[in-house]
């Protein structure tokens, strides 16, 4: 392209360099800022002051802490989930509902079962079945992915309105097994004491975050270590070579995705285990299966740094309800433009470190007259 | 039970299908070029939303129609650029958009949560023809979109079969280099289709608001008809004609659970009534995938990627 006397171009690099890595996504969380910011001054408040207010109740008081972490013990999950399909190019954009199947699914376990268990064995026997319906609730589009080569984005993404609507059903439009038969208010039937955790001192967070950390740390050095990662690797650069060295495509297809909804449905049981005890619609409203996918791809599917960017993004949320409650309330939602803004920014801003950008001035080449 | 209830549902369906209609061109545009841009579901929200804030603040219809359509244009822009200029991802880039596009909608649309709509896109009232038992109040009862939405399709499957730019769109999205040799811009071609394509989109949340919508509220608005769209792409082979046909059976599936519960017909509990339009439409892309089916739909063969001339 050329303006001017410039002559702008990209030329691609050979290798990044590391700083790079880190000055994208913190150069599009300042744009994102920018951005959110503009849209604050335009309905009203003042972004320093709410910036101000939602660093404080996201990030830097004990509370807003607490909150944060117990927040992204769900969302590393979900992010992890995300993050686990693309390294295969596979795009899983259903954790939203089989985050919920995982709800129900660890509710059912709860009730039904954690009573004739010990404490020991009654949390992982929840947590574990949790996963198996989240894994369950991507089997059909990963079935077809690996068969047929139907495209797991749409098919996954119709599923979570069903599974939203499930969950709906079972608290608000039937009187089973999952409505608690005390009362007639809609709300879940409790699990048992003992599928529980408490929680650290008066905080919200759980012990729960310690898995999902351990958890991120266990698949950075498996996929890094192990014939499966390595394949999967293969796979996502080059089908092609992945076939010609016998390696099975639908195998390996099946088992990325079945276990990226494992973990997202790992995501819903933490849920229940953790802050709520029963099967909550309240999940339904904080959106933590879409907000994976945005901590996935912003982590560039970097296990580790998704527990990182899970931090970030839940800070935003708690730092964001809590300015709901203020003489001027600033909606929640304003935490949502944030994530999708960083995303943005984060996306274009990878060509810059893809490419060095090159500005040259151009010889006027003059015509003797 | 009420035969008119029904005759009521089908017309409710073929208007229902006027968004969807209108989301499918938008995509079908899109992917033609190449791009696949699943951000619609965030573009019908952010129009939608335009359409109530603008008709809330000025009464004019027109203009909170046409407001819509540029901030559809707006969004797609910002696809485009990622895309084609930047060379993003198109699937992380499209979700983006959702995602931006429903914490945008949901945050400047909280004020007026819940509140009625200010402006109505009124059904026509075609004289003889609407009188028509049956026939009438399924055909002939609808808005002037609906027509020219029909007429739209009519106009693009032309556009894409019968003139030159569109057998340079076609070619863009099936082979990008030979239209690069024939020194057309790929960029270019792909950035007009995919701007249009989010025209089309913005009006198609513009219009479902103030025509079918009844207030505004972000988690029931468009509720996934966005993506619905995005498989309606699949279900009419990429051709705008087609479009139609599936938009009305897939408007059908969205509008039999109102009717059911307006009935109080309670077979089913109204949640799994709910599931039908998704459930639905994950049955007709099964039905798609068999390798028969694939073979006849013919999708664009380089959707999704991206084009640069020095790597080839």
């Amino acid at each position: 392209m050329i303006i001017g006397n410039f002559r702008i171009e990209l030329e691609p690099r050979l290798s990044s360099p590391k700083w790079l890595y880190l000055a994208v996504p913190a150069g599009s969380l300042v744009f994102a800022f920018i951005v959110g910011g503009i849209f604050l001054a335009l309905t009203g408040h003042s972004p320093i002051g709410t910036y101000g207010s939602l660093i404080s109740h996201g990030y830097t008081s004990s509370k807003g802490i607490t909150n944060t972490l117990g927040l992204a013990t769900p969302l590393i999950c979900t992010g992890l989930a995300a993050a686990f399909a693309f390294r295969m190019n596979l795009f899983n954009i259903g954790e939203e509902g089989q985050m919920y199947l995982g709800m129900i699914g660890s509710a059912w376990a709860g009730i039904a079962l954690a009573g004739h268990l010990p404490h020991v064995l009654a949390v992982p026997t929840v947590l574990i079945i949790g996963a198996a319906t989240g894994a369950f609730w991507v089997l059909l589009p990963a079935i077809l992915r690996a068969k047929l080569g139907t495209s797991e984005i749409v098919s996954t993404l119709l599923l979570n309105y069903v599974a939203l609507n499930l969950v709906n059903y079972f608290i608000y439009g039937s009187r089973g097994f999952f409505r608690d038969p005390t009362t007639s208010f809609p709300q879940g039937r409790g699990v048992e004491e003992t599928a529980r955790f408490h929680s650290f001192g008066t905080s919200n967070t759980y012990p729960t975050v310690i898995i999902a950390v351990l958890l991120a740390v266990a698949l950075y050095w498996f996929m890094k270590r192990s014939n499966f990662g390595y394949e999967t690797s293969v796979f996502a650069d080059s089908p092609n070579t992945a076939r010609y060295a016998g390696m099975n495509a639908t195998k390996l297809t099946l088992s990325v995705l079945l276990f990226s909804g494992a973990l997202a449905g790992l995501a819903g049981a933490m849920y229940v285990v953790g802050p709520a005890g029963k099967v909550d619609p309240g999940l339904l409203q904080i959106g933590l299966g879409y907000a994976g996918i945005v901590v996935a791809a912003l982590a560039r599917y970097n296990f580790v740094a998704v527990v990182l960017t899970a931090i970030l993004f839940a800070g935003l949320r708690v730092g964001g309800a809590s300015l709901q409650i203020s003489s001027n309330p600033v909606p929640i939602a304003i935490a949502v433009v944030l994530q999708g803004s960083v995303l943005l920014f984060a996306l274009g801003g990878e060509i810059f470190r893809r490419n060095r950008l090159r500005i040259r001035r151009v010889q006027q080449v003059s015509v003797a007259s | 039970m009420n035969s008119n209830v029904w005759i009521l549902t089908f017309a409710d369906a073929i208007s229902i299908a006027t968004t969807l209609i209108l989301a499918t061109i938008g995509a079908i545009l899109t992917e033609r070029s190449g791009v696949i841009n699943l951000g619609v579901e965030g573009i019908l929200l952010m129009g939608a939303v335009t359409a109530f804030l603008v008709g809330d603040g000025t009464h004019n219809l027109w203009l909170a129609l046409f407001m819509s359509v540029l901030v559809g244009v707006a969004m797609a822009t910002v696809h485009a650029i990622l895309t084609i200029t930047l060379r993003a991802n198109q699937i992380v880039a499209g979700l983006a958009l959702v995602i931006f596009g429903t914490g945008l909608s949901q945050y400047i649309g909280k004020p007026v949560e819940g509140k009625s709509r200010p402006v109505t896109i009124e059904p026509m009232h075609l004289g003889k023809l609407s009188d028509i038992p049956v026939v009438g109040p399924i055909l002939f009862g609808h808005d002037i979109f609906t027509y020219l939405t029909w007429a739209g399709a009519l106009v693009c499957s032309l556009y894409l079969n019968r003139t030159r730019p569109g057998l340079v769109l076609r070619a863009t999205g099936d082979a990008p280099a030979t239209v690069d040799a024939q020194g057309v811009s790929v960029a270019m071609v792909r950035f007009v289709h995919t701007i249009l394509g989010g025209a089309l989109m913005g009006l198609a949340g513009g219009w479902f608001m103030l025509a079918r919508g009844t207030a505004w509220s972000q988690a029931a608005t468009t509720n996934g008809i966005g993506w619905i769209a995005l498989s309606l792409v699949v279900f009419a082979a990429w051709r705008p004609l087609r479009a139609i046909a599936g938009a009305v059976l897939f408007g059908f599936t969205l509008q039999v659970p109102y009717t059911l519960q307006g009935q109080q017909i309670n077979i089913l509990p109204p949640e799994i009534v709910q599931m039908l339009p998704f459930v639905a439409t994950l049955f007709v892309l099964v039905a798609l995938s068999t390798p028969r089916a694939r073979k006849l739909l013919g999708a664009p063969k380089m959707l999704g990627q991206p084009f640069v001339r020095d790597e080839r």
